[in-house]
């Protein structure tokens, strides 16, 4: 059954698995063989021709958004899978998306990525200093202002707490965002 | 006077409330929430609202499903049912829908 099926069909269902990439593997599947599955009872029981059901199934690029706006939006919490979904969900999203989203999601990520790395950097510039090695390739400058080693790992700290706040602030503002288009786009 | 605005809104609220009611009584596939959804033309909405939204309904715990083989030749079914979770959802959502009518009745003066 599922073997003969139309082109059309197949060619539909390639693209829903496309763009729904960053949805793990099994549940992408499981997704897929419910349409699948939907589109041969249409074809059984409401005889509508492949072109038929592609046209009511609707743009590949809005199912598989309004299945990713239902995967983003559940929580607030924040992992590499879920910024793949974010990004491949503002790519679906259409052009009034393309700027605030990649520049408010990409920043948070970045600005929580740099607020870990500060205190590490940190840490590392105290541990030399306490061995006795200047570690010449982390450096911390405040305008002209550079701290001692010593000083510098609680500075460190500090403005590693402020950057991750800040990023998370536009991680959350990205959520928000998205949920507000996706409300939007769930007019029926 | 746009009528049509109001009504989609109606539907987007009580849609969940629609398919849970359905699903109480026994499982149901998909196509068959559709297909039943469509008998009156308030309710009627495209795949793409319904199985996004039932996906929404299984991972908040209020649905679970199971794939059935078929007999007519056809690929297997995803059905729904409801759980006990769910079960106290509607039980609330039932609760609301009695509030918000009694709400409307009192409004209309009857």
């Amino acid at each position: 059954m599922v073997k003969n099926m139309e082109i059309i069909l197949s060619n539909y269902l390639e693209k829903i698995d496309k763009y729904l990439k960053p949805i793990g593997v099994a549940e992408r599947a499981d997704i897929i063989n419910e349409i699948k599955s939907e589109m041969l009872e249409l074809e059984a029981k409401d005889k509508l021709s492949p072109e038929q059901i592609v046209e009511r199934l609707g743009n590949p690029r809005e199912l598989a958004g309004a299945y990713l706006g239902q995967s983003i939006t559940k929580n607030n919490s924040f992992n590499l899978r879920k910024l793949g979904t974010v990004i491949a969900f503002y790519s679906l999203a259409g052009l009034g998306s393309i700027f605030i989203l990649p520049f408010i999601s990409v920043l948070g990520a970045a600005l929580m990525f740099c607020g870990v790395i500060v205190p590490i950097g940190g840490a590392v510039k105290l541990l030399g200093a306490l061995v006795g090695i200047d570690v010449p390739w982390v450096v911390m400058q405040f305008g002209s202002y550079i701290p001692s080693p010593i000083m510098a790992f609680p500075l460190s700290i500090l403005v590693g707490i402020l950057l991750f706040l800040a990023g998370r602030f536009f991680w959350k503002l990205t959520i928000r965002y998205i949920q507000m288009i996706s409300n939007r786009k769930k007019q029926l | 006077m746009n009528i049509d605005d109001w009504k989609s809104q109606i539907k987007r609220g009580t849609l969940e409330f629609c398919i849970l009611l359905m699903i109480s009584k026994r499982s149901y596939y998909g196509y068959e929430i559709i297909s039943e959804l469509d008998k009156w033309q308030i309710l009627a909405a495209k795949e793409s609202t319904i199985y996004p939204l039932l996906r929404r309904l299984l991972k908040e715990g209020f649905l679970s499903s199971y794939w059935q083989e078929t007999t007519e030749g056809l690929p297997p079914r995803k059905y729904y049912s409801i759980t006990d979770t769910g079960k106290e959802y509607l039980g609330a959502m039932s609760t609301e829908w009695e509030n918000l009518l009694s709400a409307i009745n009192g409004l209309q003066g009857r």
